[in-house]
Protein backbone atom coordinates (compact mmCIF):
# COMPACT_ATOMS: atom_id res chain seq x y z
CA UNK A 1 0.00 0.00 0.00
CA UNK A 2 1.35 3.43 -0.91
CA UNK A 3 1.28 6.25 1.62
CA UNK A 4 1.79 9.08 -0.88
CA UNK A 5 -1.31 11.21 -1.01
CA UNK A 6 -2.61 13.53 -3.69
CA UNK A 7 -2.05 16.42 -1.27
CA UNK A 8 1.61 15.46 -0.96
CA UNK A 9 2.01 15.50 -4.75
CA UNK A 10 0.29 18.88 -5.01
CA UNK A 11 2.50 20.20 -2.20
CA UNK A 12 5.61 19.09 -4.12
CA UNK A 13 4.39 20.67 -7.35
CA UNK A 14 3.60 23.91 -5.56
CA UNK A 15 7.37 24.53 -5.42
CA UNK A 16 7.34 25.05 -9.20
CA UNK A 17 6.84 28.71 -10.06
CA UNK A 18 5.76 30.12 -13.40
CA UNK A 19 8.45 32.77 -14.02
CA UNK A 20 6.15 34.92 -16.13
CA UNK A 21 3.40 35.44 -13.57
CA UNK A 22 5.25 34.56 -10.36
CA UNK A 23 2.71 32.05 -8.99
CA UNK A 24 3.12 28.35 -8.43
CA UNK A 25 1.46 25.90 -10.81
CA UNK A 26 -0.98 24.60 -8.21
CA UNK A 27 -2.40 28.00 -7.29
CA UNK A 28 -2.53 28.85 -11.01
CA UNK A 29 -4.92 25.88 -11.34
CA UNK A 30 -2.75 24.19 -13.93
CA UNK A 31 -2.66 20.82 -12.18
CA UNK A 32 -5.82 18.89 -13.06
CA UNK A 33 -5.17 15.61 -11.26
CA UNK A 34 -2.58 13.36 -9.66
CA UNK A 35 -3.20 9.62 -9.88
CA UNK A 36 -1.22 7.43 -7.49
CA UNK A 37 -1.26 3.65 -7.79
CA UNK A 38 -0.49 1.02 -5.16
CA UNK A 39 3.19 0.97 -6.15
CA UNK A 40 3.50 4.74 -5.60
CA UNK A 41 3.78 5.43 -9.30
CA UNK A 42 2.43 8.92 -9.91
CA UNK A 43 0.75 10.29 -12.99
CA UNK A 44 0.22 14.06 -13.04
CA UNK A 45 -2.35 15.44 -15.44
CA UNK A 46 -1.81 19.12 -16.06
CA UNK A 47 -2.16 21.90 -18.58
CA UNK A 48 -0.38 25.17 -19.38
CA UNK A 49 -1.77 28.68 -19.47
CA UNK A 50 -0.85 29.02 -23.17
CA UNK A 51 -0.63 26.33 -25.81
CA UNK A 52 2.31 28.05 -27.46
CA UNK A 53 4.22 28.35 -24.17
CA UNK A 54 7.93 28.22 -25.01
CA UNK A 55 8.61 26.76 -21.56
CA UNK A 56 6.38 23.75 -22.22
CA UNK A 57 9.10 21.13 -22.05
CA UNK A 58 10.95 22.75 -19.16
CA UNK A 59 7.85 23.11 -16.98
CA UNK A 60 7.09 19.43 -17.56
CA UNK A 61 10.60 18.56 -16.43
CA UNK A 62 10.37 20.81 -13.36
CA UNK A 63 7.09 19.15 -12.30
CA UNK A 64 8.60 15.71 -12.82
CA UNK A 65 11.67 16.58 -10.76
CA UNK A 66 9.55 18.09 -7.98
CA UNK A 67 7.39 14.96 -7.69
CA UNK A 68 10.43 12.67 -7.84
CA UNK A 69 11.70 14.32 -4.65
CA UNK A 70 8.82 12.80 -2.63
CA UNK A 71 10.07 9.98 -0.40
CA UNK A 72 9.17 6.55 -1.71
CA UNK A 73 7.78 7.67 -5.02
CA UNK A 74 7.96 5.22 -7.93
CA UNK A 75 7.71 6.08 -11.62
CA UNK A 76 6.55 9.62 -12.37
CA UNK A 77 4.66 10.46 -15.54
CA UNK A 78 3.51 13.92 -16.59
CA UNK A 79 0.75 14.26 -19.12
CA UNK A 80 -0.07 17.67 -20.60
CA UNK A 81 -3.64 18.02 -21.81
CA UNK A 82 -5.45 20.88 -23.55
CA UNK A 83 -9.00 19.87 -22.65
CA UNK A 84 -10.42 21.45 -20.68
CA UNK A 85 -8.52 24.57 -21.68
CA UNK A 86 -7.20 26.56 -18.74
CA UNK A 87 -8.94 29.75 -17.76
CA UNK A 88 -8.62 32.15 -14.88
CA UNK A 89 -11.60 30.70 -13.00
CA UNK A 90 -9.42 27.65 -12.29
CA UNK A 91 -6.86 29.73 -10.40
CA UNK A 92 -6.85 30.35 -6.64
CA UNK A 93 -8.49 33.52 -5.36
CA UNK A 94 -5.17 35.17 -4.53
CA UNK A 95 -4.01 34.68 -8.15
CA UNK A 96 -7.25 36.05 -9.57
CA UNK A 97 -7.03 39.03 -7.28
CA UNK A 98 -3.38 39.76 -8.02
CA UNK A 99 -3.73 39.44 -11.79
CA UNK A 100 -6.95 41.36 -12.19
CA UNK A 101 -6.21 43.91 -9.52
CA UNK A 102 -2.76 44.88 -10.72
CA UNK A 103 -2.26 48.45 -9.68
CA UNK A 104 -2.51 50.66 -12.75
CA UNK A 105 0.61 52.81 -12.71
CA UNK A 106 0.71 55.27 -15.55
CA UNK B 1 1.85 16.11 -29.47
CA UNK B 2 2.93 19.67 -29.04
CA UNK B 3 6.42 20.17 -27.71
CA UNK B 4 8.90 22.99 -27.92
CA UNK B 5 11.99 21.60 -26.32
CA UNK B 6 15.09 23.51 -25.46
CA UNK B 7 16.66 21.97 -28.58
CA UNK B 8 14.28 23.99 -30.76
CA UNK B 9 15.15 27.31 -29.14
CA UNK B 10 18.00 29.19 -30.85
CA UNK B 11 20.78 30.28 -28.47
CA UNK B 12 20.76 33.79 -27.02
CA UNK B 13 24.05 34.60 -28.78
CA UNK B 14 22.26 34.12 -32.12
CA UNK B 15 19.19 36.23 -31.34
CA UNK B 16 20.57 38.98 -29.08
CA UNK B 17 22.59 40.71 -31.86
CA UNK B 18 19.37 41.17 -33.88
CA UNK B 19 17.76 43.05 -31.00
CA UNK B 20 20.94 45.06 -30.24
CA UNK B 21 21.40 46.11 -33.85
CA UNK B 22 17.70 46.78 -34.37
CA UNK B 23 17.61 49.14 -31.40
CA UNK B 24 20.77 50.91 -32.63
CA UNK B 25 19.12 51.44 -36.04
CA UNK B 26 16.00 52.71 -34.24
CA UNK B 27 18.11 55.21 -32.31
CA UNK B 28 19.88 56.31 -35.51
CA UNK B 29 16.56 56.75 -37.30
CA UNK B 30 15.24 59.00 -34.51
CA UNK B 31 18.44 61.09 -34.63
CA UNK B 32 18.12 61.36 -38.43
CA UNK B 33 14.56 62.66 -38.05
CA UNK B 34 15.99 65.93 -36.70
CA UNK B 35 17.30 66.70 -40.18
CA UNK B 36 13.83 66.55 -41.74
CA UNK B 37 11.00 69.05 -42.01
CA UNK B 38 7.27 68.56 -41.69
CA UNK B 39 6.63 68.82 -45.43
CA UNK B 40 8.24 66.54 -48.00
CA UNK B 41 7.55 64.30 -51.00
CA UNK B 42 7.87 60.53 -50.88
CA UNK B 43 9.92 60.53 -54.06
CA UNK B 44 12.74 62.42 -52.31
CA UNK B 45 15.85 60.28 -51.95
CA UNK B 46 16.41 61.57 -48.41
CA UNK B 47 12.96 60.35 -47.37
CA UNK B 48 13.52 56.98 -49.03
CA UNK B 49 16.82 56.73 -47.10
CA UNK B 50 15.12 57.37 -43.77
CA UNK B 51 12.27 54.96 -44.52
CA UNK B 52 14.78 52.20 -45.32
CA UNK B 53 16.82 53.00 -42.21
CA UNK B 54 13.70 52.59 -40.09
CA UNK B 55 11.99 49.72 -41.92
CA UNK B 56 15.03 47.62 -42.80
CA UNK B 57 17.36 48.53 -39.96
CA UNK B 58 14.84 48.55 -37.14
CA UNK B 59 11.61 46.78 -38.17
CA UNK B 60 13.03 43.99 -40.35
CA UNK B 61 16.06 43.29 -38.16
CA UNK B 62 13.90 42.99 -35.03
CA UNK B 63 11.20 40.96 -36.82
CA UNK B 64 13.82 38.56 -38.18
CA UNK B 65 15.36 38.16 -34.70
CA UNK B 66 11.94 37.65 -33.16
CA UNK B 67 11.04 35.12 -35.87
CA UNK B 68 14.21 33.17 -35.14
CA UNK B 69 12.81 32.67 -31.64
CA UNK B 70 9.10 32.52 -32.42
CA UNK B 71 8.95 30.30 -35.51
CA UNK B 72 9.60 27.15 -33.43
CA UNK B 73 6.99 28.30 -30.90
CA UNK B 74 4.40 29.05 -33.55
CA UNK B 75 5.08 26.10 -35.85
CA UNK B 76 5.88 23.71 -32.99
CA UNK B 77 8.97 22.35 -34.80
CA UNK B 78 12.65 23.27 -34.84
CA UNK B 79 14.20 25.48 -37.52
CA UNK B 80 15.26 23.76 -40.74
CA UNK B 81 18.73 25.39 -40.62
CA UNK B 82 18.89 27.76 -37.67
CA UNK B 83 22.55 28.68 -38.29
CA UNK B 84 21.49 30.62 -41.38
CA UNK B 85 20.45 33.39 -39.03
CA UNK B 86 24.16 33.99 -38.36
CA UNK B 87 24.43 34.94 -42.07
CA UNK B 88 21.16 36.84 -42.35
CA UNK B 89 22.04 39.53 -39.80
CA UNK B 90 25.34 40.79 -41.24
CA UNK B 91 23.93 40.73 -44.77
CA UNK B 92 20.85 42.67 -43.73
CA UNK B 93 22.80 45.08 -41.50
CA UNK B 94 25.49 45.92 -44.05
CA UNK B 95 22.95 45.96 -46.88
CA UNK B 96 20.80 48.45 -44.98
CA UNK B 97 23.77 50.76 -44.39
CA UNK B 98 24.65 50.45 -48.09
CA UNK B 99 21.13 51.32 -49.17
CA UNK B 100 20.84 54.29 -46.79
CA UNK B 101 24.18 55.65 -48.02
CA UNK B 102 22.96 55.02 -51.56
CA UNK B 103 19.83 57.07 -50.97
CA UNK B 104 21.56 59.83 -49.02
CA UNK B 105 24.95 60.11 -50.70
CA UNK B 106 25.45 58.21 -53.95
CA UNK B 107 22.70 56.27 -55.83
CA UNK B 108 25.36 54.13 -57.54
CA UNK B 109 25.80 52.30 -54.20
CA UNK B 110 22.10 51.39 -54.00
CA UNK B 111 22.23 48.11 -55.98
CA UNK B 112 25.16 46.86 -53.87
CA UNK B 113 23.24 47.47 -50.65
CA UNK B 114 20.11 46.15 -52.34
CA UNK B 115 21.70 42.88 -53.39
CA UNK B 116 22.87 42.21 -49.82
CA UNK B 117 19.39 42.94 -48.46
CA UNK B 118 17.83 40.82 -51.20
CA UNK B 119 20.15 37.91 -50.40
CA UNK B 120 19.44 38.12 -46.66
CA UNK B 121 15.69 38.14 -47.27
CA UNK B 122 15.80 35.26 -49.72
CA UNK B 123 17.73 33.24 -47.15
CA UNK B 124 15.27 34.23 -44.42
CA UNK B 125 12.19 33.38 -46.51
CA UNK B 126 13.68 30.11 -47.81
CA UNK B 127 14.57 29.00 -44.28
CA UNK B 128 11.06 29.91 -43.09
CA UNK B 129 9.48 27.93 -45.96
CA UNK B 130 11.75 24.95 -45.24
CA UNK B 131 10.69 25.05 -41.59
CA UNK B 132 7.04 25.41 -42.59
CA UNK B 133 7.28 22.15 -44.53
CA UNK B 134 8.13 20.32 -41.29
CA UNK B 135 5.07 21.44 -39.35
CA UNK B 136 1.86 19.46 -39.14
CA UNK B 137 -0.28 22.20 -37.64
CA UNK B 138 -2.34 24.71 -39.59
CA UNK B 139 -3.24 27.68 -37.41
CA UNK B 140 -3.84 31.23 -38.54
CA UNK B 141 -0.30 32.13 -37.48
CA UNK B 142 1.18 29.35 -39.61
CA UNK B 143 -0.82 30.61 -42.58
CA UNK B 144 0.46 34.10 -41.85
CA UNK B 145 4.09 33.01 -41.96
CA UNK B 146 3.55 31.39 -45.38
CA UNK B 147 1.70 34.28 -47.02
CA UNK B 148 3.74 37.09 -45.48
CA UNK B 149 7.01 35.50 -46.58
CA UNK B 150 5.70 35.19 -50.13
CA UNK B 151 4.92 38.91 -50.12
CA UNK B 152 8.37 39.60 -48.70
CA UNK B 153 10.00 37.93 -51.69
CA UNK B 154 7.75 39.77 -54.16
CA UNK B 155 8.33 43.08 -52.36
CA UNK B 156 12.09 42.76 -52.22
CA UNK B 157 12.32 41.79 -55.90
CA UNK B 158 10.38 44.91 -56.92
CA UNK B 159 12.57 46.92 -54.53
CA UNK B 160 15.71 45.57 -56.18
CA UNK B 161 14.31 46.50 -59.58
CA UNK B 162 13.78 50.04 -58.25
CA UNK B 163 17.37 50.15 -56.96
CA UNK B 164 18.62 49.16 -60.42
CA UNK B 165 16.33 51.76 -61.98
CA UNK B 166 17.53 54.55 -59.69
CA UNK B 167 21.17 53.73 -60.32
CA UNK B 168 20.51 53.82 -64.07
CA UNK B 169 21.21 50.13 -64.69
CA UNK B 170 17.75 49.36 -66.08
CA UNK B 171 14.89 51.48 -67.43
CA UNK B 172 11.71 51.07 -65.35
CA UNK B 173 8.87 53.29 -64.17
CA UNK B 174 10.09 53.88 -60.62
CA UNK B 175 6.84 55.49 -59.40
CA UNK B 176 4.72 52.51 -60.46
CA UNK B 177 7.13 50.03 -58.95
CA UNK B 178 7.44 52.07 -55.77
CA UNK B 179 3.77 51.73 -54.87
CA UNK B 180 3.82 47.97 -55.55
CA UNK B 181 7.04 47.62 -53.52
CA UNK B 182 5.82 49.62 -50.52
CA UNK B 183 2.51 47.80 -50.39
CA UNK B 184 4.00 44.31 -50.74
CA UNK B 185 6.59 44.90 -48.00
CA UNK B 186 4.64 47.10 -45.59
CA UNK B 187 1.19 45.57 -46.02
CA UNK B 188 2.09 42.11 -47.24
CA UNK B 189 4.99 41.29 -44.95
CA UNK B 190 5.12 43.70 -42.01
CA UNK B 191 1.38 44.07 -41.37
CA UNK B 192 0.51 40.41 -41.94
CA UNK B 193 3.45 39.28 -39.78
CA UNK B 194 2.40 41.61 -36.98
CA UNK B 195 -1.22 40.43 -37.29
CA UNK B 196 -0.18 36.79 -37.06
CA UNK B 197 2.37 37.17 -34.30
CA UNK B 198 0.22 39.44 -32.19
CA UNK B 199 -2.47 36.77 -32.18
CA UNK B 200 0.03 34.44 -30.52
CA UNK B 201 1.82 36.94 -28.30
CA UNK B 202 -0.91 39.26 -27.03
CA UNK B 203 -3.14 36.49 -25.57
CA UNK B 204 0.00 34.82 -24.18
CA UNK B 205 1.15 37.90 -22.27
CA UNK B 206 -2.32 39.08 -21.26
CA UNK B 207 -3.54 35.56 -20.35
CA UNK B 208 -6.66 35.91 -22.51
CA UNK B 209 -8.34 32.62 -23.36
CA UNK B 210 -11.29 31.08 -25.13
CA UNK B 211 -11.81 33.83 -27.69
CA UNK B 212 -13.41 33.46 -31.10
CA UNK B 213 -10.84 33.68 -33.94
CA UNK B 214 -13.32 34.32 -36.75
CA UNK B 215 -12.51 38.06 -37.01
CA UNK B 216 -8.75 37.51 -37.40
CA UNK B 217 -9.33 34.81 -40.00
CA UNK B 218 -11.49 37.17 -42.02
CA UNK B 219 -9.06 40.03 -41.41
CA UNK B 220 -6.09 37.99 -42.50
CA UNK B 221 -7.77 36.79 -45.72
CA UNK B 222 -8.96 40.28 -46.62
CA UNK B 223 -5.57 41.93 -46.01
CA UNK B 224 -3.76 39.20 -47.94
CA UNK B 225 -6.16 39.63 -50.89
CA UNK B 226 -6.23 43.44 -50.61
CA UNK B 227 -2.43 43.72 -50.72
CA UNK B 228 -2.33 41.51 -53.81
CA UNK B 229 -5.01 43.58 -55.54
CA UNK B 230 -3.19 46.89 -54.82
CA UNK B 231 0.08 45.33 -56.00
CA UNK B 232 -1.44 44.25 -59.31
CA UNK B 233 -3.36 47.53 -59.63
CA UNK B 234 -0.14 49.50 -59.15
CA UNK B 235 1.77 47.41 -61.71
CA UNK B 236 -0.92 47.67 -64.39
CA UNK B 237 -1.62 51.29 -63.45
CA UNK B 238 -5.40 50.98 -62.95
CA UNK B 239 -6.66 53.25 -60.17
CA UNK B 240 -9.97 51.45 -59.72
CA UNK B 241 -8.22 48.16 -58.96
CA UNK B 242 -5.96 49.90 -56.46
CA UNK B 243 -8.96 51.47 -54.72
CA UNK B 244 -10.60 48.07 -54.50
CA UNK B 245 -7.43 46.78 -52.87
CA UNK B 246 -7.27 49.69 -50.40
CA UNK B 247 -10.87 49.10 -49.39
CA UNK B 248 -10.39 45.35 -48.95
CA UNK B 249 -7.28 45.93 -46.86
CA UNK B 250 -9.06 48.51 -44.74
CA UNK B 251 -11.95 46.16 -43.97
CA UNK B 252 -9.40 43.45 -43.13
CA UNK B 253 -7.59 45.73 -40.70
CA UNK B 254 -10.98 46.58 -39.18
CA UNK B 255 -11.54 42.87 -38.46
CA UNK B 256 -8.06 42.69 -36.94
CA UNK B 257 -8.78 45.61 -34.62
CA UNK B 258 -12.08 43.98 -33.64
CA UNK B 259 -10.18 40.76 -32.84
CA UNK B 260 -7.77 42.66 -30.60
CA UNK B 261 -10.78 44.25 -28.86
CA UNK B 262 -12.23 40.77 -28.21
CA UNK B 263 -8.90 39.65 -26.74
CA UNK B 264 -8.69 42.83 -24.66
CA UNK B 265 -12.15 42.17 -23.19
CA UNK B 266 -11.00 38.70 -22.09
CA UNK B 267 -7.65 39.85 -20.71
CA UNK B 268 -6.95 38.46 -17.28
CA UNK B 269 -3.85 40.49 -16.47
CA UNK B 270 -4.84 44.08 -15.85
CA UNK B 271 -1.39 45.35 -14.89
CA UNK B 272 -0.41 48.42 -16.92
CA UNK B 273 3.25 47.59 -17.43
CA UNK B 274 5.32 49.03 -20.29
CA UNK B 275 4.10 46.26 -22.60
CA UNK B 276 0.40 46.93 -21.90
CA UNK B 277 0.85 50.70 -22.25
CA UNK B 278 2.72 50.22 -25.53
CA UNK B 279 -0.08 48.00 -26.88
CA UNK B 280 -2.71 50.59 -25.97
CA UNK B 281 -0.71 53.38 -27.62
CA UNK B 282 0.09 51.18 -30.63
CA UNK B 283 -3.50 50.21 -31.38
CA UNK B 284 -4.69 53.75 -30.64
CA UNK B 285 -2.18 54.93 -33.25
CA UNK B 286 -3.42 52.34 -35.74
CA UNK B 287 -7.01 53.58 -35.36
CA UNK B 288 -5.85 57.20 -35.69
CA UNK B 289 -3.79 56.29 -38.76
CA UNK B 290 -6.84 54.71 -40.41
CA UNK B 291 -9.07 57.70 -39.65
CA UNK B 292 -6.55 60.21 -41.02
CA UNK B 293 -5.84 57.88 -43.97
CA UNK B 294 -9.53 57.80 -44.89
CA UNK B 295 -9.66 61.62 -44.72
CA UNK B 296 -6.72 61.70 -47.15
CA UNK B 297 -8.40 59.28 -49.56
CA UNK B 298 -11.59 61.34 -49.75
CA UNK B 299 -9.83 64.72 -49.90
CA UNK B 300 -7.25 64.59 -52.70
CA UNK B 301 -4.18 66.82 -52.73
CA UNK B 302 -3.91 66.89 -48.95
CA UNK B 303 -0.54 65.25 -48.57
CA UNK B 304 -0.23 66.20 -44.90
CA UNK B 305 -3.06 63.78 -44.06
CA UNK B 306 -1.19 60.99 -45.86
CA UNK B 307 2.06 61.88 -44.06
CA UNK B 308 0.31 61.90 -40.67
CA UNK B 309 -1.44 58.61 -41.38
CA UNK B 310 1.80 56.89 -42.38
CA UNK B 311 3.60 58.40 -39.39
CA UNK B 312 1.14 56.97 -36.87
CA UNK B 313 1.15 53.63 -38.68
CA UNK B 314 4.94 53.29 -38.78
CA UNK B 315 6.07 54.94 -35.55
CA UNK B 316 2.92 54.72 -33.43
CA UNK B 317 1.67 51.27 -34.40
CA UNK B 318 4.64 49.25 -35.69
CA UNK B 319 7.22 51.01 -33.48
CA UNK B 320 5.27 50.64 -30.23
CA UNK B 321 4.18 47.07 -30.92
CA UNK B 322 7.80 46.08 -31.49
CA UNK B 323 9.33 48.09 -28.65
CA UNK B 324 6.64 47.02 -26.17
CA UNK B 325 7.23 43.37 -26.96
CA UNK B 326 10.99 43.74 -26.53
CA UNK B 327 10.35 44.21 -22.79
CA UNK B 328 8.68 40.78 -22.71
CA UNK B 329 10.74 38.82 -25.22
CA UNK B 330 14.27 39.87 -24.25
CA UNK B 331 13.92 39.13 -20.48
CA UNK B 332 12.44 35.75 -21.41
CA UNK B 333 15.36 34.92 -23.72
CA UNK B 334 17.90 35.93 -21.08
CA UNK B 335 16.03 34.02 -18.37
CA UNK B 336 15.76 30.94 -20.57
CA UNK B 337 19.49 30.98 -21.31
CA UNK B 338 20.94 31.97 -17.94
CA UNK B 339 18.41 31.08 -15.25
CA UNK B 340 16.26 28.16 -16.42
CA UNK B 341 19.03 25.63 -15.69
CA UNK B 342 19.10 26.92 -12.09
CA UNK B 343 15.40 26.32 -11.37
CA UNK B 344 15.00 24.11 -8.31
CA UNK B 345 18.65 24.61 -7.37
CA UNK B 346 18.67 28.28 -6.37
CA UNK B 347 16.42 31.30 -6.36
CA UNK B 348 15.86 32.62 -9.85
CA UNK B 349 14.43 36.02 -10.81
CA UNK B 350 10.93 36.53 -12.14
CA UNK B 351 10.73 37.90 -15.69
CA UNK B 352 9.27 41.23 -14.62
CA UNK B 353 12.31 41.81 -12.39
CA UNK B 354 14.62 41.59 -15.36
CA UNK B 355 13.91 44.90 -17.08
CA UNK B 356 14.59 48.39 -15.70
CA UNK B 357 11.09 49.66 -15.01
CA UNK B 358 12.06 53.31 -14.55
CA UNK B 359 13.91 53.50 -17.86
CA UNK B 360 11.19 51.51 -19.59
CA UNK B 361 8.62 54.04 -18.40
CA UNK B 362 10.81 56.92 -19.55
CA UNK B 363 11.11 55.22 -22.94
CA UNK B 364 7.34 54.93 -23.15
CA UNK B 365 6.52 58.49 -22.13
CA UNK B 366 9.21 60.25 -24.19
CA UNK B 367 8.37 58.11 -27.22
CA UNK B 368 4.59 58.42 -26.96
CA UNK B 369 4.63 62.19 -26.43
CA UNK B 370 7.26 62.52 -29.16
CA UNK B 371 5.23 60.44 -31.62
CA UNK B 372 2.11 62.48 -30.91
CA UNK B 373 3.88 65.85 -31.21
CA UNK B 374 5.63 64.92 -34.46
CA UNK B 375 2.36 63.53 -35.82
CA UNK B 376 0.69 66.84 -35.04
CA UNK B 377 3.65 68.60 -36.67
CA UNK B 378 3.02 66.64 -39.89
CA UNK B 379 -0.71 67.26 -39.72
CA UNK B 380 -0.40 71.03 -39.20
CA UNK B 381 2.80 71.28 -41.26
CA UNK B 382 4.69 72.77 -38.32
CA UNK B 383 8.45 72.19 -38.32
CA UNK B 384 8.60 73.33 -34.70
CA UNK B 385 6.14 70.67 -33.52
CA UNK B 386 7.69 68.00 -35.74
CA UNK B 387 11.24 68.61 -34.52
CA UNK B 388 10.14 68.92 -30.88
CA UNK B 389 8.50 65.53 -31.16
CA UNK B 390 11.53 64.05 -32.93
CA UNK B 391 13.77 65.26 -30.08
CA UNK B 392 11.58 63.50 -27.52
CA UNK B 393 11.51 60.36 -29.67
CA UNK B 394 15.30 60.40 -29.74
CA UNK B 395 15.45 60.62 -25.93
CA UNK B 396 12.95 57.74 -25.76
CA UNK B 397 15.20 55.75 -28.10
CA UNK B 398 18.20 56.39 -25.81
CA UNK B 399 16.19 54.97 -22.89
CA UNK B 400 15.28 51.98 -25.06
CA UNK B 401 18.94 51.40 -25.87
CA UNK B 402 19.92 51.60 -22.18
CA UNK B 403 17.06 49.25 -21.23
CA UNK B 404 18.11 46.79 -23.91
CA UNK B 405 21.72 46.80 -22.71
CA UNK B 406 20.59 46.19 -19.12
CA UNK B 407 18.18 43.41 -20.08
CA UNK B 408 20.76 41.61 -22.20
CA UNK B 409 23.39 42.03 -19.48
CA UNK B 410 21.13 40.78 -16.63
CA UNK B 411 22.79 38.01 -14.66
CA UNK B 412 25.88 37.94 -16.87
Amino acid sequence: MCNITKEKVYEAISTVIDPEVGFNLVEMGLIYDAIIDDNCNVKVIMTLSTRGCPLHQMIKTWVQEAVEKIDGVGEVEIEIVWEPAWNISMAADNVKEALSGGTPSF
Amino acid sequence: MFAVSKDFAPPLKLIAPFFKLGVIFYLLSTIALLAFNSTFAYQEMAIAGWVHLFLLGFVMVIIFGAMAQLIPVVLEVGHAIVDLYYVILPLLGIGTVGMVIGFWVNPAILPYGGILVLTSMIIFASEAFATLRKTEINTITVKTVAVSNSYLLIGILTGFAIALGLSGDIAIDVDTMLKAHVYAVLGGFVLLTIMGLSLTLIPMFSLAHGFDETPINRGFNLVAIGVGVVFIGALIGVDFVQWLGYLTTLVGVGFYIYQIYIIYKLTVRKELDVWAKSMIFGFGSLILSIIVGIIYLVTPSTEHFLNTSIWFFMIGFIGFLINGHLYKIVPFLVWFERFSPLVGKEKVPMLHEMYPKGQANMMFWFSSIGTTLSGMGLLFESDYLFKSGASLLMIGAIFLYISMSKMLGYGK
